[in-house]
Protein backbone atom coordinates (compact mmCIF):
# COMPACT_ATOMS: atom_id res chain seq x y z
CA UNK A 1 0.00 0.00 0.00
CA UNK A 2 1.21 3.51 -1.25
CA UNK A 3 -1.00 6.65 -0.39
CA UNK A 4 -0.57 8.99 -2.98
CA UNK A 5 0.94 11.92 -1.89
CA UNK A 6 -0.74 14.62 -4.21
CA UNK A 7 -3.34 17.04 -2.19
CA UNK A 8 -5.25 16.95 -6.14
CA UNK A 9 -5.45 12.93 -5.90
CA UNK A 10 -6.90 13.33 -2.18
CA UNK A 11 -9.40 15.84 -3.38
CA UNK A 12 -10.77 13.83 -6.01
CA UNK A 13 -10.70 10.65 -3.77
CA UNK A 14 -12.78 12.28 -1.22
CA UNK A 15 -14.88 13.94 -3.67
CA UNK A 16 -15.24 10.35 -5.21
CA UNK A 17 -16.48 8.63 -1.72
CA UNK A 18 -18.62 11.94 -1.43
CA UNK A 19 -20.53 10.99 -4.50
CA UNK A 20 -20.81 7.35 -3.92
CA UNK A 21 -22.49 8.43 -0.11
CA UNK A 22 -25.82 8.78 -2.09
CA UNK A 23 -25.99 5.04 -2.71
CA UNK A 24 -26.07 4.40 1.06
CA UNK A 25 -28.87 7.79 1.36
CA UNK A 26 -28.75 11.53 0.26
CA UNK A 27 -26.33 13.30 2.13
CA UNK A 28 -25.55 17.24 2.53
CA UNK A 29 -21.85 15.76 1.45
CA UNK A 30 -23.22 14.30 -1.39
CA UNK A 31 -25.23 17.66 -2.37
CA UNK A 32 -22.17 19.39 -1.82
CA UNK A 33 -20.25 17.51 -4.25
CA UNK A 34 -22.86 16.90 -6.76
CA UNK A 35 -23.05 20.62 -6.87
CA UNK A 36 -19.33 21.52 -6.98
CA UNK A 37 -19.23 19.16 -10.23
CA UNK A 38 -21.90 20.86 -11.81
CA UNK A 39 -20.74 24.18 -11.41
CA UNK A 40 -17.00 23.16 -12.09
CA UNK A 41 -18.09 21.29 -15.56
CA UNK A 42 -20.11 24.42 -16.21
CA UNK A 43 -16.94 26.97 -15.72
CA UNK A 44 -14.77 24.44 -17.26
CA UNK A 45 -16.76 24.33 -20.37
CA UNK A 46 -16.92 28.30 -20.92
CA UNK A 47 -13.40 28.87 -19.82
CA UNK A 48 -12.15 26.15 -22.47
CA UNK A 49 -14.82 27.52 -25.35
CA UNK A 50 -13.24 31.01 -24.62
CA UNK A 51 -9.91 30.20 -24.76
CA UNK A 52 -11.05 27.82 -27.53
CA UNK A 53 -13.12 29.35 -30.03
CA UNK A 54 -14.54 32.75 -29.05
CA UNK A 55 -10.90 34.70 -28.08
CA UNK A 56 -8.68 33.56 -31.24
CA UNK A 57 -11.47 33.23 -33.85
CA UNK A 58 -13.25 36.49 -32.70
CA UNK A 59 -12.22 38.71 -29.90
CA UNK A 60 -8.79 38.50 -30.75
CA UNK A 61 -8.57 39.48 -34.56
CA UNK A 62 -11.84 41.62 -34.28
CA UNK A 63 -10.91 43.90 -31.18
CA UNK A 64 -7.07 43.35 -30.52
CA UNK A 65 -5.13 42.95 -33.51
CA UNK A 66 -4.37 45.75 -35.50
CA UNK A 67 -5.14 46.47 -39.05
CA UNK A 68 -2.01 45.44 -40.76
CA UNK A 69 -2.19 41.98 -39.46
CA UNK A 70 -6.35 41.53 -40.09
CA UNK A 71 -7.67 43.70 -42.62
CA UNK A 72 -10.94 45.51 -42.71
CA UNK A 73 -12.97 43.01 -44.94
CA UNK A 74 -12.68 40.28 -42.45
CA UNK A 75 -13.24 42.38 -39.17
CA UNK A 76 -16.47 43.73 -40.81
CA UNK A 77 -17.06 39.66 -41.17
CA UNK A 78 -16.52 38.76 -38.31
CA UNK A 79 -19.37 41.48 -36.93
CA UNK A 80 -21.99 39.40 -38.35
CA UNK A 81 -21.11 36.23 -36.03
CA UNK A 82 -20.63 38.85 -33.13
CA UNK A 83 -23.93 40.17 -33.75
CA UNK A 84 -25.65 37.24 -34.14
CA UNK A 85 -24.04 35.80 -31.09
CA UNK A 86 -24.99 38.43 -29.33
CA UNK A 87 -28.24 38.15 -29.95
CA UNK A 88 -29.11 34.85 -28.48
CA UNK A 89 -28.43 37.03 -25.37
CA UNK A 90 -31.40 39.06 -26.09
CA UNK A 91 -33.68 36.45 -24.71
CA UNK A 92 -33.11 37.58 -21.23
CA UNK A 93 -34.29 41.45 -22.21
CA UNK A 94 -37.82 40.66 -22.99
CA UNK A 95 -37.93 43.73 -25.14
CA UNK A 96 -35.72 42.51 -27.57
CA UNK A 97 -36.23 38.76 -27.07
CA UNK A 98 -37.60 38.42 -30.73
CA UNK A 99 -34.01 39.03 -31.90
CA UNK A 100 -33.04 35.29 -31.20
CA UNK A 101 -35.23 34.66 -34.18
CA UNK A 102 -32.05 35.81 -36.55
CA UNK A 103 -29.31 33.54 -35.02
CA UNK A 104 -31.66 30.74 -34.52
CA UNK A 105 -32.77 31.13 -37.97
CA UNK A 106 -29.37 31.16 -39.53
CA UNK A 107 -28.05 27.84 -37.73
CA UNK A 108 -31.04 26.25 -38.21
CA UNK A 109 -31.18 26.92 -42.03
CA UNK A 110 -27.26 26.33 -41.93
CA UNK A 111 -28.00 23.13 -40.26
CA UNK A 112 -30.64 22.00 -42.93
CA UNK A 113 -28.71 22.78 -45.84
CA UNK A 114 -25.67 21.08 -45.12
CA UNK A 115 -27.21 18.23 -42.62
CA UNK A 116 -30.30 16.94 -44.68
CA UNK A 117 -28.41 15.71 -48.07
CA UNK A 118 -25.68 13.85 -46.16
CA UNK A 119 -27.98 12.57 -43.20
CA UNK A 120 -30.19 11.13 -46.59
CA UNK A 121 -27.36 9.13 -47.89
CA UNK A 122 -25.76 8.18 -44.87
CA UNK A 123 -28.74 7.36 -42.98
CA UNK A 124 -31.13 5.90 -45.18
CA UNK A 125 -29.69 5.25 -49.00
CA UNK A 126 -27.02 3.45 -46.88
CA UNK A 127 -28.85 1.98 -44.56
CA UNK A 128 -31.19 0.91 -46.93
CA UNK A 129 -29.32 -0.79 -48.96
CA UNK A 130 -27.64 -2.26 -45.94
CA UNK A 131 -30.50 -3.78 -44.86
CA UNK A 132 -29.65 -7.03 -47.62
CA UNK A 133 -27.18 -5.70 -49.94
CA UNK A 134 -23.94 -6.28 -47.25
CA UNK A 135 -20.65 -6.34 -48.40
CA UNK A 136 -19.34 -10.00 -49.40
CA UNK A 137 -23.16 -11.38 -49.00
CA UNK A 138 -22.88 -14.12 -51.17
CA UNK A 139 -19.04 -15.31 -49.91
CA UNK A 140 -20.22 -17.14 -46.80
CA UNK A 141 -23.65 -18.73 -45.65
CA UNK A 142 -23.15 -17.10 -42.20
CA UNK A 143 -23.35 -13.98 -43.43
CA UNK A 144 -26.27 -14.42 -46.55
CA UNK A 145 -27.95 -16.02 -42.99
CA UNK A 146 -27.26 -12.82 -40.50
CA UNK A 147 -28.34 -10.66 -44.12
CA UNK A 148 -31.95 -12.46 -44.48
CA UNK A 149 -32.58 -12.45 -40.93
CA UNK A 150 -31.29 -8.61 -40.92
CA UNK A 151 -34.39 -8.28 -43.84
CA UNK A 152 -36.91 -9.71 -41.74
CA UNK A 153 -36.49 -7.67 -38.87
CA UNK A 154 -36.22 -4.59 -40.23
CA UNK A 155 -39.46 -5.39 -42.33
CA UNK A 156 -41.39 -6.40 -39.31
CA UNK A 157 -40.41 -3.73 -37.32
CA UNK A 158 -41.27 -1.62 -39.60
CA UNK A 159 -44.94 -3.18 -39.95
CA UNK A 160 -45.12 -2.84 -36.41
CA UNK A 161 -45.08 1.27 -36.43
CA UNK A 162 -48.09 0.92 -39.52
CA UNK A 163 -50.92 2.09 -38.00
CA UNK A 164 -53.23 2.88 -41.03
CA UNK A 165 -54.72 -0.25 -41.01
CA UNK A 166 -55.60 -2.94 -38.39
CA UNK A 167 -53.06 -5.34 -37.43
CA UNK A 168 -54.77 -8.61 -38.44
CA UNK A 169 -53.59 -11.64 -40.56
CA UNK A 170 -50.72 -11.54 -42.06
CA UNK A 171 -49.71 -8.03 -40.91
CA UNK A 172 -50.43 -9.17 -36.85
CA UNK A 173 -47.67 -11.90 -37.86
CA UNK A 174 -45.63 -9.18 -39.60
CA UNK A 175 -45.89 -6.69 -36.08
CA UNK A 176 -45.44 -9.38 -33.42
CA UNK A 177 -42.61 -10.80 -35.02
CA UNK A 178 -40.96 -7.07 -35.00
CA UNK A 179 -42.06 -6.45 -31.36
CA UNK A 180 -39.81 -10.10 -30.66
CA UNK A 181 -36.86 -8.01 -33.26
CA UNK A 182 -37.16 -5.21 -31.08
CA UNK A 183 -37.28 -6.74 -27.74
CA UNK A 184 -33.95 -8.17 -28.86
CA UNK A 185 -32.95 -4.71 -29.43
CA UNK A 186 -33.75 -3.14 -26.29
CA UNK A 187 -32.46 -6.04 -24.50
CA UNK A 188 -29.11 -5.65 -26.30
CA UNK A 189 -28.95 -2.10 -24.98
CA UNK A 190 -29.65 -2.65 -21.95
CA UNK A 191 -27.27 -5.14 -21.75
CA UNK A 192 -24.32 -2.40 -22.96
CA UNK A 193 -25.85 -0.19 -20.68
CA UNK A 194 -25.06 -2.63 -17.76
CA UNK A 195 -21.54 -2.79 -19.50
CA UNK A 196 -21.67 1.20 -19.71
CA UNK A 197 -22.02 1.62 -15.89
CA UNK A 198 -19.78 -1.10 -14.84
CA UNK A 199 -16.98 0.78 -16.47
CA UNK A 200 -17.28 3.68 -14.82
CA UNK A 201 -17.57 2.23 -11.49
CA UNK A 202 -14.44 0.35 -12.49
CA UNK A 203 -12.91 3.14 -13.56
CA UNK A 204 -13.50 5.22 -10.34
CA UNK A 205 -12.35 1.72 -8.04
CA UNK A 206 -8.88 1.69 -10.23
CA UNK A 207 -8.36 5.27 -9.26
CA UNK A 208 -8.89 4.30 -5.57
CA UNK A 209 -7.18 1.95 -5.22
CA UNK A 210 -4.24 2.68 -7.57
CA UNK A 211 -4.00 6.08 -7.84
CA UNK A 212 -4.76 7.09 -3.97
CA UNK A 213 -4.63 3.89 -1.97
CA UNK A 214 -1.83 2.59 -4.03
CA UNK A 215 -2.88 -1.21 -3.63
CA UNK A 216 -2.93 -1.99 -7.56
CA UNK A 217 -0.65 -1.00 -10.20
CA UNK B 1 -42.66 -18.16 -0.51
CA UNK B 2 -41.67 -16.47 2.21
CA UNK B 3 -38.12 -16.75 0.67
CA UNK B 4 -39.28 -14.76 -2.24
CA UNK B 5 -41.08 -11.89 -0.54
CA UNK B 6 -37.53 -11.40 1.04
CA UNK B 7 -35.61 -11.63 -1.77
CA UNK B 8 -38.02 -8.66 -3.55
CA UNK B 9 -37.56 -6.45 -0.33
CA UNK B 10 -34.20 -7.12 0.24
CA UNK B 11 -32.50 -3.65 0.78
CA UNK B 12 -30.41 -2.05 -2.34
CA UNK B 13 -28.03 -1.25 0.22
CA UNK B 14 -27.11 -5.20 0.23
CA UNK B 15 -26.56 -5.33 -3.58
CA UNK B 16 -24.56 -2.20 -3.43
CA UNK B 17 -22.26 -3.70 -1.08
CA UNK B 18 -22.14 -7.04 -2.75
CA UNK B 19 -21.41 -5.71 -6.12
CA UNK B 20 -18.47 -3.20 -4.82
CA UNK B 21 -17.17 -6.02 -2.96
CA UNK B 22 -16.94 -8.10 -6.28
CA UNK B 23 -15.75 -5.62 -8.66
CA UNK B 24 -13.14 -4.47 -6.26
CA UNK B 25 -11.91 -8.05 -5.36
CA UNK B 26 -10.59 -8.79 -9.24
CA UNK B 27 -8.52 -5.89 -9.20
CA UNK B 28 -6.52 -6.59 -6.16
CA UNK B 29 -6.01 -10.41 -7.31
CA UNK B 30 -6.79 -10.88 -10.97
CA UNK B 31 -8.77 -14.36 -11.86
CA UNK B 32 -7.14 -14.01 -15.40
CA UNK B 33 -10.35 -14.83 -17.20
CA UNK B 34 -9.03 -13.60 -20.36
CA UNK B 35 -9.92 -11.30 -22.97
CA UNK B 36 -10.52 -12.78 -26.89
CA UNK B 37 -10.92 -10.75 -29.72
CA UNK B 38 -14.17 -9.89 -31.50
CA UNK B 39 -14.57 -9.69 -35.30
CA UNK B 40 -15.69 -5.55 -34.90
CA UNK B 41 -12.31 -5.00 -33.28
CA UNK B 42 -10.11 -6.89 -35.13
CA UNK B 43 -12.07 -5.53 -38.24
CA UNK B 44 -10.41 -2.25 -37.32
CA UNK B 45 -7.07 -3.20 -36.33
CA UNK B 46 -6.55 -4.88 -38.95
CA UNK B 47 -7.47 -1.99 -41.14
CA UNK B 48 -4.94 0.10 -39.51
CA UNK B 49 -2.29 -2.22 -39.21
CA UNK B 50 -2.60 -2.58 -42.71
CA UNK B 51 -1.64 0.89 -43.40
CA UNK B 52 2.03 1.43 -44.69
CA UNK B 53 4.39 3.49 -42.72
CA UNK B 54 4.39 7.09 -43.16
CA UNK B 55 0.30 7.01 -43.58
CA UNK B 56 -1.66 9.77 -41.28
CA UNK B 57 -4.63 8.09 -38.88
CA UNK B 58 -6.79 10.83 -37.86
CA UNK B 59 -8.24 10.37 -34.02
CA UNK B 60 -11.13 12.53 -32.45
CA UNK B 61 -11.50 12.75 -29.14
CA UNK B 62 -15.09 13.07 -28.35
CA UNK B 63 -15.36 12.15 -25.01
CA UNK B 64 -14.91 14.01 -21.91
CA UNK B 65 -13.48 12.23 -18.21
CA UNK B 66 -16.75 11.58 -17.40
CA UNK B 67 -16.42 8.61 -20.04
CA UNK B 68 -12.71 8.14 -19.92
CA UNK B 69 -12.68 4.50 -17.92
CA UNK B 70 -14.27 3.25 -21.17
CA UNK B 71 -12.75 5.78 -23.90
CA UNK B 72 -9.22 6.16 -22.97
CA UNK B 73 -7.89 3.34 -23.61
CA UNK B 74 -9.04 2.78 -26.86
CA UNK B 75 -7.52 6.48 -27.27
CA UNK B 76 -3.92 4.83 -25.95
CA UNK B 77 -4.06 1.43 -27.50
CA UNK B 78 -5.22 2.95 -31.54
CA UNK B 79 -1.92 5.39 -30.66
CA UNK B 80 0.20 2.73 -29.49
CA UNK B 81 -0.65 0.49 -32.72
CA UNK B 82 -0.27 3.40 -34.89
CA UNK B 83 3.50 4.35 -33.63
CA UNK B 84 4.46 0.95 -32.99
CA UNK B 85 3.52 0.36 -37.12
CA UNK B 86 4.87 3.97 -37.89
CA UNK B 87 2.16 5.63 -38.48
CA UNK B 88 1.20 9.27 -38.06
CA UNK B 89 -1.39 10.66 -35.77
CA UNK B 90 -3.37 13.42 -36.33
CA UNK B 91 -5.76 14.14 -33.21
CA UNK B 92 -8.71 16.51 -33.02
CA UNK B 93 -11.67 16.94 -31.16
CA UNK B 94 -15.55 17.29 -31.47
CA UNK B 95 -16.56 18.08 -27.65
CA UNK B 96 -14.81 21.01 -25.89
CA UNK B 97 -14.29 18.94 -22.94
CA UNK B 98 -12.22 16.39 -23.92
CA UNK B 99 -9.31 18.84 -25.07
CA UNK B 100 -7.37 18.21 -22.09
CA UNK B 101 -7.74 14.30 -22.14
CA UNK B 102 -6.44 14.47 -25.87
CA UNK B 103 -3.38 16.55 -24.76
CA UNK B 104 -2.53 13.93 -21.91
CA UNK B 105 -2.19 11.21 -24.58
CA UNK B 106 -0.30 13.39 -26.94
CA UNK B 107 2.22 14.67 -23.86
CA UNK B 108 2.14 10.93 -22.59
CA UNK B 109 2.10 8.15 -25.54
CA UNK B 110 4.48 9.47 -28.34
CA UNK B 111 7.54 9.69 -25.83
CA UNK B 112 7.28 5.78 -25.40
CA UNK B 113 8.29 5.42 -29.05
CA UNK B 114 10.36 8.06 -29.68
CA UNK B 115 8.14 9.77 -31.57
CA UNK B 116 8.30 13.00 -31.74
CA UNK B 117 5.37 15.78 -31.92
CA UNK B 118 5.01 17.69 -35.02
CA UNK B 119 6.70 15.15 -36.75
CA UNK B 120 5.06 12.00 -35.93
CA UNK B 121 1.84 13.52 -33.86
CA UNK B 122 -0.16 16.92 -34.29
CA UNK B 123 -3.42 17.87 -32.21
CA UNK B 124 -5.54 20.18 -33.57
CA UNK B 125 -7.71 20.52 -30.60
CA UNK B 126 -11.33 21.85 -30.64
CA UNK B 127 -13.29 24.23 -32.83
CA UNK B 128 -16.81 25.21 -32.75
CA UNK B 129 -19.30 23.93 -35.06
CA UNK B 130 -19.26 20.17 -35.93
CA UNK B 131 -20.50 19.86 -39.12
CA UNK B 132 -18.75 23.06 -39.91
CA UNK B 133 -15.34 21.60 -38.71
CA UNK B 134 -15.69 18.35 -40.86
CA UNK B 135 -16.42 20.17 -43.90
CA UNK B 136 -13.99 22.96 -43.22
CA UNK B 137 -11.35 20.17 -43.08
CA UNK B 138 -12.54 18.86 -45.61
CA UNK B 139 -11.99 21.39 -47.93
CA UNK B 140 -8.52 22.59 -46.27
CA UNK B 141 -7.60 21.89 -42.66
CA UNK B 142 -5.19 24.81 -42.23
CA UNK B 143 -8.37 27.15 -42.86
CA UNK B 144 -9.89 25.52 -39.52
CA UNK B 145 -7.27 25.19 -37.86
CA UNK B 146 -4.75 27.53 -38.56
CA UNK B 147 -2.85 26.84 -35.59
CA UNK B 148 -2.57 23.65 -33.36
CA UNK B 149 -3.50 22.82 -29.74
CA UNK B 150 -0.14 24.50 -28.73
CA UNK B 151 -0.45 27.66 -31.01
CA UNK B 152 2.06 26.64 -33.13
CA UNK B 153 0.95 27.31 -37.47
CA UNK B 154 0.56 24.43 -39.14
CA UNK B 155 2.35 25.28 -41.37
CA UNK B 156 5.94 25.59 -39.32
CA UNK B 157 4.94 21.68 -38.27
CA UNK B 158 6.75 19.10 -40.89
CA UNK B 159 3.75 16.34 -40.51
CA UNK B 160 1.21 18.83 -41.67
CA UNK B 161 3.13 20.21 -44.99
CA UNK B 162 1.95 16.48 -46.28
CA UNK B 163 -1.62 16.66 -44.99
CA UNK B 164 -3.90 19.27 -47.03
CA UNK B 165 -7.02 17.65 -46.61
CA UNK B 166 -9.22 14.76 -45.29
CA UNK B 167 -8.63 12.87 -48.47
CA UNK B 168 -4.88 12.64 -47.56
CA UNK B 169 -5.79 10.69 -44.65
CA UNK B 170 -6.52 7.00 -45.51
CA UNK B 171 -8.61 6.56 -42.13
CA UNK B 172 -10.37 8.33 -39.14
CA UNK B 173 -11.37 6.84 -35.88
CA UNK B 174 -13.65 8.70 -33.71
CA UNK B 175 -14.02 8.10 -30.02
CA UNK B 176 -17.25 9.23 -28.97
CA UNK B 177 -19.32 9.30 -26.14
CA UNK B 178 -22.07 10.66 -27.64
CA UNK B 179 -23.35 13.25 -30.05
CA UNK B 180 -21.42 14.91 -31.68
CA UNK B 181 -19.45 11.96 -32.37
CA UNK B 182 -18.91 9.07 -35.12
CA UNK B 183 -21.98 9.48 -36.81
CA UNK B 184 -20.80 13.13 -37.70
CA UNK B 185 -17.60 11.27 -39.32
CA UNK B 186 -19.49 8.88 -41.00
CA UNK B 187 -22.38 12.09 -41.72
CA UNK B 188 -19.86 14.41 -43.76
CA UNK B 189 -16.32 12.88 -43.89
CA UNK B 190 -17.69 10.01 -45.30
CA UNK B 191 -20.46 10.34 -47.33
CA UNK B 192 -19.00 13.49 -48.61
CA UNK B 193 -15.24 12.61 -48.66
CA UNK B 194 -15.20 8.67 -48.88
CA UNK B 195 -13.07 8.72 -45.66
CA UNK B 196 -13.05 5.42 -44.10
CA UNK B 197 -14.51 5.76 -40.19
CA UNK B 198 -13.62 3.59 -37.55
CA UNK B 199 -15.65 3.76 -34.52
CA UNK B 200 -14.64 3.33 -30.62
CA UNK B 201 -17.94 3.95 -28.60
CA UNK B 202 -19.14 3.81 -24.83
CA UNK B 203 -20.82 0.81 -24.31
CA UNK B 204 -24.35 2.71 -23.80
CA UNK B 205 -24.65 3.89 -27.75
CA UNK B 206 -22.83 0.78 -28.86
CA UNK B 207 -25.85 -0.84 -30.32
CA UNK B 208 -27.07 2.03 -32.40
CA UNK B 209 -23.74 1.88 -34.03
CA UNK B 210 -24.08 -2.15 -35.59
CA UNK B 211 -26.67 -1.21 -38.59
CA UNK B 212 -23.58 0.99 -39.52
CA UNK B 213 -21.42 -1.64 -39.10
CA UNK B 214 -23.62 -3.94 -41.11
CA UNK B 215 -23.58 -1.69 -43.68
CA UNK B 216 -19.75 -1.51 -44.39
CA UNK B 217 -20.00 1.72 -43.30
CA UNK B 218 -18.14 1.62 -39.92
CA UNK B 219 -14.65 -0.29 -40.66
CA UNK B 220 -14.20 -1.88 -36.87
CA UNK B 221 -16.42 -0.47 -33.97
CA UNK B 222 -14.50 -1.01 -30.31
CA UNK B 223 -17.76 -1.18 -28.00
CA UNK B 224 -17.03 0.07 -24.50
CA UNK B 225 -14.58 -1.07 -22.02
CA UNK B 226 -14.16 -4.45 -23.48
CA UNK B 227 -13.56 -3.08 -26.85
CA UNK B 228 -10.68 -1.31 -25.18
CA UNK B 229 -9.75 -4.58 -23.72
CA UNK B 230 -9.59 -6.15 -26.90
CA UNK B 231 -7.43 -3.91 -28.71
CA UNK B 232 -4.96 -3.53 -25.81
CA UNK B 233 -4.72 -7.63 -26.11
CA UNK B 234 -4.24 -7.39 -29.90
CA UNK B 235 -1.63 -4.71 -29.60
CA UNK B 236 0.28 -6.42 -26.93
CA UNK B 237 -0.41 -10.05 -29.05
CA UNK B 238 1.51 -8.10 -31.82
CA UNK B 239 4.14 -7.09 -29.73
CA UNK B 240 3.64 -3.34 -30.39
CA UNK B 241 3.65 -2.67 -26.93
CA UNK B 242 4.32 -3.91 -23.62
CA UNK B 243 2.41 -0.78 -21.51
CA UNK B 244 0.17 -1.52 -18.41
CA UNK B 245 -3.76 -2.25 -19.78
CA UNK B 246 -6.28 -0.87 -17.87
CA UNK B 247 -9.11 -2.14 -19.55
CA UNK B 248 -7.97 -5.71 -19.60
CA UNK B 249 -7.11 -5.26 -16.17
CA UNK B 250 -10.71 -4.39 -15.39
CA UNK B 251 -12.20 -7.14 -17.38
CA UNK B 252 -11.96 -9.51 -14.59
CA UNK B 253 -14.39 -7.57 -12.36
CA UNK B 254 -16.67 -6.78 -15.35
CA UNK B 255 -17.59 -10.41 -16.01
CA UNK B 256 -17.61 -10.95 -12.10
CA UNK B 257 -20.26 -7.90 -11.79
CA UNK B 258 -22.03 -9.29 -15.29
CA UNK B 259 -22.45 -12.57 -13.69
CA UNK B 260 -23.86 -11.02 -10.49
CA UNK B 261 -26.37 -9.13 -12.66
CA UNK B 262 -27.67 -11.94 -14.50
CA UNK B 263 -28.26 -13.97 -11.62
CA UNK B 264 -30.01 -11.45 -9.84
CA UNK B 265 -32.47 -10.69 -13.28
CA UNK B 266 -33.06 -14.24 -12.90
CA UNK B 267 -33.93 -14.47 -9.26
CA UNK B 268 -35.66 -11.33 -8.92
CA UNK B 269 -38.10 -12.30 -11.84
CA UNK B 270 -38.42 -15.71 -10.66
CA UNK B 271 -39.26 -13.93 -7.04
CA UNK B 272 -41.64 -11.92 -8.98
CA UNK B 273 -43.46 -14.30 -10.55
CA UNK B 274 -43.70 -16.61 -7.77
CA UNK B 275 -45.52 -14.54 -5.62
CA UNK B 276 -47.32 -12.65 -8.50
CA UNK B 277 -49.20 -15.95 -8.67
CA UNK B 278 -49.62 -16.77 -5.28
CA UNK B 279 -51.28 -13.35 -4.75
CA UNK B 280 -53.85 -13.54 -7.63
Amino acid sequence: MHLSNSILTWIAAILTIGIFSFLWKDNPFYKFCEHLFVGVSVGYSISLTWYNAVYPDLFNPLFLQPFSAVSLGRKLLLVIPLILGLCYFCRFIPKVSWLIRFPMAFVLGWASGVAIPAYFQTNILKQMQGTFLTPGIFARWDVLLWAIISFIGVICSVFYFFFSKEHKGALKVASETGIVFLMVGFGASFGYTVMARMSLLIGRFQFILGDWLGVIK
Amino acid sequence: MKFFQYLLKIDRRIIYIVMGILVMLPLIKPLGLGVTSGPRATALFDAIDALPAGKTILISVDFDPSSMPELYPMLAGVMRHAFAKDLKVLLCGLWVTGVGLADKAVTEIPPEYGKKYGEDVVYLGWKAGVDAVILGMGENIKNVFPADYQGHPLDSLPMMREIQRLRDIPIAFAISAGTPGYQDWLLFAQSRYGMKVGAGLTAVSAADAYPYLQSGQLTGLLAGMKGGAEYEVMVQKKGYSRAYMPAVAAMDSQSLAHVVIMILVIVGNIAYFATRKRGA
